[in-house]
């Protein structure tokens, strides 16, 4: 049994009020638009997103002929455009491959949003995974950054 | 609104097994030995130690505040690991939100144990430091436990 802790903050400085940034998150259809796995996956169990103190959002993708990659997030805590605080684990396939806390974080910078995200992680499997879960993040904080654009179109 | 992150790793060696110290964590009457602090009180608990399981205590700290600890356990293996998330109030007040791995490793002279916490820390109502003393105090309980046992 190995494990690794990891933890890292990207950050995002993001055109938008943060009431429009806090709906990215808040929002079962504002957050689906750019919280995807990366292109060819499809779904591969029915979805729930419950966003509120104690309600649990889940996930599960991967490519047609592959392992699902599954993510199932517990919220603990949520002050509407300020900040959200979850925990989360993820599978690949039937096994657990981590378990992080995680927290969002807003606030108004000149026309603006400041964006932090924190996390810190256990991981299970290959120790490398902790640089690629902040590599993926620095990803979806880039996904936020073309949603919010094409949404202001 | 605020949140302070704050981590630490604590390691101890524990005069007892793996199996031994693993129980510790996995019983309920066991981990009420040593898992609170000296005066005080416990209204409500309850205890369901497996993957997806939840921990509940309502109580009194020390100094009298009302306090609220949940947990979660994420991941267990017997007599290696342990992962939980879990919060706390106080006085009513979401003071934190933490994520917890206790990993157990046989030596010579019984068990290494490394307890690693990541938290979010509220709106200032806690500090990082103040959960570094907490949890060695709980270890401190922990060793006279063990050594007291094993006496």
């Amino acid at each position: 049994m190995t494990t690794t802790h990891g933890s890292f903050t990207v950050e995002r400085l993001l055109p938008a009020s943060p009431a429009r940034v806090f709906a990215c998150f808040a929002d079962d259809g504002e957050k689906r638009a750019w919280f995807q796995g990366p292109p060819g996956f499809v779904e591969k169990a029915p979805r729930s997103f419950d966003f509120r103190v104690g309600g649990e959002e889940f996930n599960s993708v991967g490519p047609a002929d592959g392992d699902a990659h599954v993510f199932r997030a517990r919220y603990y805590d949520i002050v509407d455009d300020e900040r959200i605080v979850y925990a989360y684990e993820m599978y690949a396939g039937d096994a657990r491959s981590s378990v992080s806390l995680a927290t969002i974080e807003l606030a108004p910078e000149g026309r603006g949003t400041r964006l932090t995200i924190t996390e810190s992680g256990v991981f299970f499997g290959d120790p490398a995974e902790a640089g690629w879960r902040q590599d993926g993040t620095e990803q979806l904080a880039d996904a936020i950054v073309a949603h919010l654009a094409t949404a202001a179109e | 609104m605020s949140i302070e992150h704050g981590g630490f790793t604590l390691n101890r060696t524990l005069p007892a097994s793996p199996a031994r110290v693993f129980a510790a964590f996995a019983s309920a009457d066991e981990k009420q030995a040593w898992f609170g602090f000296e005066g005080e009180r416990l209204d409500e608990q309850s205890f369901d130690f497996r993957v997806g399981g939840a921990e509940h205590k309502l109580g009194r700290m020390p100094d009298g505040a009302p306090y609220r600890f949940d947990a979660v356990y994420y991941d267990l293996v017997d007599d290696e690991r342990i992962v939980y998330t879990y919060d706390m109030d106080v006085d009513g007040r979401h003071i934190s939100v933490s994520l917890a791995t206790i990993e157990l490793k046989a030596t010579d002279a019984g068990t290494e144990l490394t307890w690693t916490e990541s938290g979010a820390f509220l709106d200032g109502f806690d500090e990082p430091q103040w959960r570094v003393e907490g949890t060695n105090a709980l270890l401190d309980n922990l060793v006279a436990r063990l050594s007291a046992a094993r006496a």
